[in-house]
Order: structure tokens, then C-alpha cells, then sequence
């Protein structure tokens, strides 16, 4: 429905190798706005490092990335691929929010104060404007009675809400989910899910890496099944997760999980 | 039976003794005053207090004039020979007997008091002291201060220089470090002070202080600040610039403030030693509270200068770990649930 439009964001044959392993092997990639991309597969299949690549977190050896049809995050000087200019490193990443496994809270902020921190230092809005962005997007979240305290004081599913707030608050046009519930108590994964689900009602664009399958059953418009760096198969969720799977490899991943 | 016998052997000796100090006694209080008086004309004064003691306590109800005045020259004798303890003693022998006697009474009283006053005397020192040693505090505080002014600054400068990409500035750092870790203080604030005038470079010796304390202070505190910051979670990093914030306001906003509450029990070692390290400046002509210390206890040969440094020392030092302290607790609170 999307394919006329422009990809929101493309990836053009990207690799990226750690020494002699090839975690990403030229993977193309387009992701329409308001698409949500479930990315599964085994652990070191290069999933993470697929979407750190998008944000630039990790430096692609190859390949070509656009963003709202332009090229971004690396020039060519001297015959050499380099990393842009800091400036457009950071703008690019202002566009594109980042959820991690772990959190990564800035524990010696406040909850309003990590969730307003993007909008004050990076995009140095008045406090008074940055602070009512951070309280609607707390409200958002279901977390605005928090504000005031620490993170050491949150649970792990409160802690992860906290980030989708603080990702939020930079107004991002891409949300990238690192196994946003992996490090969750299983009672907690609930309340996180159900946030990054109503982000998807509201139309957001999101990939989502992760093992959770309600993820890529409920929310996904595309799965993706990701292994040794490249893409083995991708469909809509009815088809991938239908029992007439007829991929061994992913059927036997599947069967390991479900 | 046999008791009777020792017993009336001690009565003999006792009767043989009796009859030998017969002689003695016969010997009148004047006769043996006179004598005594020669002796210590002699300077024979402990032979003086032998004869002295001859003359017995007066029977009940008698003279006791020569009895009294005989424990009192004692006394004198012994005041003289610095024996407060023995002529104490003496004028004491003369109230047990005489509780009213008045010259006996002001004697015990004075020696009490003469004893009493080696600590009036130490007080009197400390007053005498203090001016100067106060002063010396001054400029150490002041040599500290700015020390703990310069020095977190160029540890982070170093600290920022060493975890750099920059190869060249990375290196300079490690030169920095490695030469003012690896020598001495003393030979730095030498180089400053005494050496660099052979370049043209004459520093006044405050100054000359500063850049040595500072200098050295920065490389050592470089190390810990970078620890510090290595040991921050790597995640720390991403989620900074996840959020676009360049390398500079990720290090300000979010890595650097994470560091205090570990850099504060290293860093309040470091200015404790700071504190006594300032006593090398000594050696070059600056005046700071060793020094002072130091030329009170060569003028008047008194090691109350030099105790009464130490207690001074070890005042600031307490202040600041008490301080420390403090500021360790505030530092992470936040990481109280």
C-alpha cells in the first residue's frame, strides 16, 4: 500500500565486518513510513547490528544508506569511506529514536529529566517547552507519577517505558526496538508491549528486533528472518508464522520458540 | 625457745647501734646546721643533705626550730638541684608534723606550682607560636586551594587527551603522565624554580609552586578521571547519542557527572596528600606552615613548633576527609532505591 511512496529509509547493499565475520552481508532494505518491521532470528544472526547500522552506532565497512530518499552518514575523502561530520552524524540520529535491550537510562537524571534531556541539550529548547514535551510524552508512557524519582527506583518494565518516552521526546520520524523486552521479567514484557503497541496505532515507523512473537504476530505488516548477516525469508506475519512454513531452517527456529 | 633467742639478739644489735649513734645525737642541731652550711660553701651540697637528715624529729612538745629549718634547707637544697620530687618531700616531712607551718606550706605550694607551669609554659609557647604557624597555614591553604583549583581541570584536560582517538594527543597525555608520575615532586618543584631561570624563565615562588603542585597533581588525577570514565557503562555512550547528542555534550551531560561519586574517594586521597606535599614547597623559599614550623623549632629549640604543626596538619586533613566525605554522599544519590 505504501509502494508509492518513498521509503522512509533504504538500505543499499550494506556489510559490515567485525575482523573475519561478517555480521551484515549486503542487505537491502526498505522501510515505508508507518511500516512496522519485525526482524527475527538467532542470536548473532546480525540483527542488532542491522539496526545499529541505521542510526549510525555502527560504522557499515559498505554499502549505502538513505534517509527520506537522501544519502547519509558517511563521505568519501581521499578515496576513503569516513563517517559525515559529527553534526550531520547527530542529526541524522535526532530522526531516528533508538530502544535498547538494556535500558541505558541516565541514572543520575530523573525520570523528566532523562525523558527532557533530547529535546534540552539537542535540540535546546527553553526549559518550559522541553519539560511540557517530557510530561506528555510520561503521560504517554503511563509513568507521569514518576517523574520525580530516580530510575534505580523503577522496575525493569518501567525503566524500558521510561526510554520509549525518552526516544519520543525527540519527535523521531523512525523508532528502532533492540529486543526492548529481552531483559524483562516475563510479568513485565505486558506493559512494555502495550506501549510500543499503541505507538504503532498512532502510525509511528518502527523495526523491531526481537524474540517475542506476539511482537511480530500483532504488530508486524512485514517479518523479516534474519540469519548469518542476510535476509532468508520475509512475508507478512499471517504467511510466516502459517503452518505450511515451508523454509526447514526457519520452521525448525519457530518450532524452538513457539 | 628459739624466738627468744633472735629476739634477744636484736636487742643487742639494737643496744650496739644505740651506743654507736649515741656520739651523733650528743651532737648539737646547731653544731650540725654549721657543719652543713661549710659543705655546701663547698658545693658539697648532697653531703649536706646527709647531715642535714641527722637531725631527728623533736620530741612531742619540744624545740622544733632546728628541725625545721634543717628540712627546709633540704628543701632548698633539693629546689636548687632540680629535685622537686625529694623537696617536696622534705617540706611535706615538716607539715606532717607541723600542719601550720606557714614556710613549710608557701615552699610546697611554690614547687607545685613551678611544676604546674612546665604546661603553662607549654601554653605559653602555643600562644607564642601560633602567629606565625597561622600565617604558614595561610599559604599552605592557599598553595591547596589553588592546587585543587588547577589540578581536577588539567586531569580532565589529560584524562579527555588520553581516551582520544587523536593519536598524537593521546600520546602527549601519556608523556605527561608517565614523566610527572615518574618522578619525584621535590625534583619537579627544583626544575621549576632553581632550573628554569637557566632558560630565561625566572617564576616567583608561589607561582613556581602552583605550576609544580598543579602539574603533577593534574597527571595523577588525569589517571583516576579516566579510570572514572572508562568504567561508565558503554551503554551510557549509545543511549547518549542515540538521542543526537555529539560526543562533547554526551562526556558533559551524561558521562562525566556519572564519575563523581567514584572519582570522590580517590580524589579526597589525593588532596589529603596534597596537603602534605605542600610542605616540600618548603625548599623553595616559600613560608608555608612546615617552614614556619621549621624555623620556630631552629630559633628557639622548641618542638612545641613542631607539635603544634602536626595538630594543624592533622586538623585540615581531618576537615577535608570529613568534606570528602560529604560530597561522596550527595555525589550518588541517586543510587539510593
Amino acid at each position: 500500500m505504501n509502494n508509492v511512496r518513498e521509503p522512509l529509509i533504504r538500505l543499499e547493499a550494506i556489510t559490515k565486518r567485525f575482523k573475519d565475520l561478517t555480521a551484515v552481508d549486503r542487505v537491502d532494505l526498505d522501510v515505508f513510513p508507518g511500516e512496522k518491521l519485525v526482524i527475527i532470528g538467532p542470536s548473532g544472526s546480525g540483527k542488532s547490528t542491522l539496526l545499529r547500522s541505521i542510526n549510525l552506532l555502527e560504522e557499515i565497512d559498505e554499502g549505502i544508506i538513505r534517509f527520506q530518499g537522501s544519502e547519509v552518514g558517511y563521505v568519501t575523502r581521499n578515496g576513503r569511506r569516513h563517517l559525515d561530520r559529527p553534526q550531520a552524524v547527530c542529526a541524522l540520529r535526532t530522526e531516528i529514536g533508538m530502544v535498547f535491550q538494556h535500558f541505558h537510562l541516565f541514572p543520575h537524571m530523573t525520570v523528566l529529566g532523562n525523558v527532557m534531556e533530547g529535546p534540552l541539550t539537542v535540540r535546546k529548547m527553553p526549559l518550559p517547552e522541553a519539560r511540557q514535551i517530557a510530561l506528555d510524552m510520561l503521560a504517554k508512557v503511563g509513568l507521569s507519577d514518576k517523574r520525580d524519582v530516580f530510575p534505580a527506583t523503577l522496575s525493569g518494565g518501567q525503566k524500558q517505558r521510561v526510554a520509549i518516552a525518552r526516544a519520543l521526546a525527540m519527535r523521531p520520524k523512525l523508532m528502532l526496538f533492540d529486543e526492548p523486552t529481552s531483559a524483562l521479567d516475563p510479568e513485565l514484557v505486558g506493559e512494555v508491549f502495550d506501549t510500543i503497541h499503541t505507538l504503532a496505532d498512532e502510525g509511528m515507523t518502527m523495526i523491531i528486533v526481537t524474540h517475542h512473537m506476539g511482537f511480530a504476530r500483532e504488530l508486524a505488516d512485514r517479518v523479516i528472518f534474519m540469519e548469518s548477516g542476510r535476509f532468508l525469508a520475509q512475508g507478512d506475519p499471517q504467511e510466516f508464522f502459517s503452518v505450511g512454513q515451508e523454509n526447514e531452517r526457519i520452521r525448525s527456529f519457530l518450532n524452538r520458540l513457539l | 625457745m628459739r624466738f627468744n633467742i633472735h629476739f634477744s639478739r636484736a636487742l643487742a644489735a639494737l643496744l650496739f647501734l644505740w651506743a654507736l649513734a649515741g656520739p651523733c645525737l650528743a651532737l648539737d642541731s646547731d653544731g650540725i646546721s654549721r657543719q652543713a652550711g661549710e659543705l655546701m660553701a663547698q658545693g658539697d651540697l648532697p653531703g649536706a643533705v646527709d647531715l642535714l637528715k641527722q637531725i631527728p624529729a623533736p620530741p612531742k612538745g619540744g624545740d622544733a626550730s632546728a628541725f625545721v629549718a634543717s628540712r627546709m634547707q633540704m628543701a632548698r637544697i633539693f629546689v636548687s638541684l632540680n629535685e622537686a620530687d625529694k623537696a617536696l618531700a622534705a617540706g611535706r616531712e615538716v607539715l606532717a608534723l607541723f600542719p601550720d607551718n606557714s614556710e613549710a606550706k608557701n615552699l610546697v605550694a611554690a614547687i607545685g606550682k613551678q611544676q604546674q607551669s612546665r604546661w603553662f609554659s607549654v601554653l605559653d609557647d602555643c600562644r607564642k607560636f601560633l602567629p606565625a604557624l597561622l600565617k604558614g597555614t595561610a599559604m599552605t591553604l592557599l598553595l591547596v586551594l589553588c592546587t585543587m583549583l588547577v589540578s581536577p581541570l588539567g586531569g580532565l584536560l589529560i584524562a579527555l587527551g588520553r581516551i582520544s582517538t587523536f593519536r598524537p594527543l593521546s600520546a602527549l597525555c601519556w608523556f605527561v603522565i608517565w614523566f610527572f608520575r615518574g618522578t619525584p615532586l621535590l625534583l619537579q618543584l627544583f626544575f621549576i624554580y632553581y632550573g628554569l631561570p637557566a632558560f630565561g624563565l625566572t617564576l616567583p615562588p608561589l607561582t613556581a609552586a602552583v605550576i609544580g603542585l598543579g602539574l603533577n597533581y593534574s597527571a595523577y588525577l588525569g589517571e583516576i578521571i579516566r579510570g572514572a570514565i572508562q568504567s561508565i557503562d558503554h551503554g551510557q555512550m549509545e543511549a547518549a547519542k542515540a538521542i543526537g547528542m555529539t560526543y562533547g555534550q554526551a562526556m558533559r551531560r551524561v558521562i562525566i557527572p556519572q564519575t563523581y561519586k567514584r572519582l570522590m574517594p580517590p580524589i579526597g586521597n589525593e588532596f589529603i596528600a596534597l596537603i602534605k606535599d605542600t610542605a616540600l614547597v618548603s625548599t623553595i623559599a616559600m613560608v608555608e606552615l612546615m617552614r614556619s614550623a621549621d624555623q620556630l623549632f631552629n630559633t628557639y629549640f622548641n618542638i612545641t613548633a613542631l607539635a603544634l604543626a602536626a595538630v594543624i596538619y592533622l586538623l585540615l586533613t581531618s576537615i577535608f576527609t570529613f568534606i570528602f566525605e560529604k560530597i561522596e554522599y550527595r555525589a550518588g544519590i541517586y543510587e539510593q532505591r
